[in-house]
């Protein structure tokens, strides 16, 4: 393997992981915050990307790229509360939530997918890159396009990683993850707060779906594959921090690549769980995660 | 002196377990009540029943004027195969508590463990209502002087002791109508629950009342108006300050003393 094929594996890996990172996100927050499991979150990525096309392509109200993409990560959030509300809510006080929410949140899934075709149907669609080309860097081929998405990912993890640790209300979405009754206590909004984290997932997954949309082609079951990748991320990082998942993000992103290249497309998911199993038998906590759930 | 806190009639528990049965309660405006019983008598779900983590299932809690809860109500319901009664609860939401001024400290809680000192206090309810007192920010550190050093320590690097001036800091900067204190000194070395013990007379002295809860009757009598005696889920007595015993006569009282 020449150095020339190394950078190239290394680039799409990284490509991939920091994909895998905006993805990951949606579901840790919501696992350690709301203590369910969304299913609906692969859903959430398709309609993001198919809302997005809506907005921004000339096929549908032609408004751009970018005006396309902020009203669907808007309109992300508002899905995410209404299927919170609907979906999870009901279940709160529910001794049997999280498997509850295991049937809901995949009958969402299943409603939305089939929503999704029924509105924009089966054929593949794409969302016209922001911009096309590429860039060469040294040894770095990279798409345009690829570049615009680490640099908007890079800005949005950022972004959030300061709205939780700075400002009030997203340190009372982490005060309710760590201990929900000492957050009751306080007088913190439980509801109000969960709606958010939920709403929130959901507006990360819709960007998501945005550059999968760009980069890719999309389907309504663009989501599944994601999906599954952004599990084995949450299971190898472990939830204990905002941070593990984006480690655990580039290795997962970075050992599909090189999975990619040696042993092949097909058997690169069989890879990678057969990875998530070893983690789960050695260090269930996950590889940067300690014995307890919090953000 | 107005009733500050009135508690009618009041059952309920852990379904299907019932923990406290007919349990009646006052506490009057600006008095500290100490509630003494032994281990898992109900005392802490008694009180996470008054501040709204779990429903009642029946009677009834009014704090300052407003009615927390309504109590439940009995249908019957009939189907082909079983007629069954219904207990139809009515929630009580702890956020309404916690804003009307009711603030629970919880026994022995962990807080956030990944918060510092000073975003957990940045995050604490603010003052209960309109028109409360406005609360000196510095208040945390004047009551307990420890928590200022450490201000930027995670909660789960604290000590025990720590994280309960904490959780009392927590409270006060709420303004509280009514602290409610679970056993603060739960695990504590002497000197803490000596230092802890000068902070709730510091309250007292501000005019806070507070139910106190504790396992020492020595402790509870310096601090508390009225001692209520928490036995087999129900108050079984309630004693003036100078009816409070010892705490070997009490205990012996409770038990059966050594003849």
């Amino acid at each position: 393997m020449d150095l020339q094929t190394l950078v190239s594996i290394l680039e799409s890996g990284a490509a991939l992981g920091i994909l895998y990172a905006l993805m990951a996100f949606g579901l840790a927050i919501v696992w350690t915050t709301l203590g369910i499991f969304n299913f609906a979150h692969g859903a959430f990525i398709a309609t993001g990307a198919y809302l997005a096309w809506q907005f921004g392509n000339a096929a549908g109200f032609g408004l751009g790229y970018w005006a396309g993409a902020i009203l669907a990560v808007l309109a992300m959030f508002a899905l995410g509360v209404v299927v919170q509300t609907l979906l999870v809510r009901p279940f709160e006080r529910h001794r049997d939530i999280v498997l509850l929410t295991v049937i809901t949140t995949l009958a969402g899934a299943s409603i939305i997918t089939n929503l999704l075709n029924v509105i924009w149907g089966p054929r593949m669609k794409q969302i016209e890159p922001a911009l096309g080309g590429e860039v060469t860097v040294g040894l770095v081929h990279v798409r345009s396009q690829e570049l615009v998405m680490v640099v908007v990912v890079a800005a949005t993890l950022f972004a959030i990683g300061w709205f939780l640790l700075r400002t009030p209300l997203g340190r009372s979405m982490r005060a309710v993850a760590q201990n929900r009754e000492a957050a009751q206590l306080m007088g913190l909004d439980v509801r109000l707060l969960y709606a958010l984290t939920f709403g929130l997932a959901a507006a990360v997954a819709g960007l998501a779906g945005v550059f999968i949309g760009s980069i890719r082609f999309m389907s309504p079951t663009m989501g599944d594959d994601p999906l599954q990748k952004a599990l084995v991320v949450v299971i190898l990082g472990g939830v204990a921090r905002f941070t593990s998942s984006i480690y655990a993000a580039f290795a997962v992103g970075i050992i599909e690549a090189f999975s990619t290249y040696f042993v092949g497309l097909y058997w690169t998911p069989a890879v990678l769980f057969g990875l998530m199993i070893a983690v789960l038998i050695i260090k269930p906590e996950g590889l940067f995660g300690r014995r307890q759930r919090s953000v | 002196m107005t009733v500050l806190l009135e508690v009618v009639g009041l059952s309920g528990g852990y379904e299907p377990v019932q923990i406290f049965k007919d349990v009646d309660f006052a506490v009057e405006d600006g008095a500290c009540a100490g509630l003494f019983g032994p281990n898992g008598h109900g005392k802490t779900t008694l009180l996470r029943t008054i501040s709204g983590l779990i429903d009642p299932w029946s009677g009834s809690i009014v704090f300052d004027g407003i009615q927390l809860n309504t109590p439940g109500e009995r249908r019957t319901r009939k189907s082909r195969n079983l007629n069954y009664d219904l207990l139809v609860r009515r929630r009580m939401d702890p956020k309404k508590v916690a804003r009307a001024g009711l603030i629970h400290v919880a026994q022995g809680s962990p807080l956030f463990p990944e918060l510092t000192v000073a975003e957990t206090l940045s995050i604490a309810p603010a003052p209960a209502r309109a028109g409360g007192r406005a609360v000196d920010p510095d208040l945390p550190f004047s009551l307990f002087p420890q928590l200022k050093e450490r201000r930027h320590s995670k909660t789960r690097f604290l000590s025990g002791g720590e994280r309960q001036m904490l959780a009392i800091a927590c409270g006060m900067l709420a303004a509280p109508r009514l602290l409610i204190l679970d056993e603060p000194t739960l695990g504590l070395s002497p000197k803490l629950r000596l230092e802890l013990a000068s902070a709730i007379h510091a309250i007292r002295q501000a005019g806070i009342p507070i139910i106190l809860v504790d396992q020492d009757v020595g402790f509870l009598r310096d601090l508390v108006d009225t001692l209520h005696v928490f036995d087999h889920g129900s108050i079984s007595r309630v004693l003036s300050k100078a009816e409070i015993p010892d705490h070997e006569t009490l205990m012996a009282d409770l038990f059966g003393g050594v003849h």
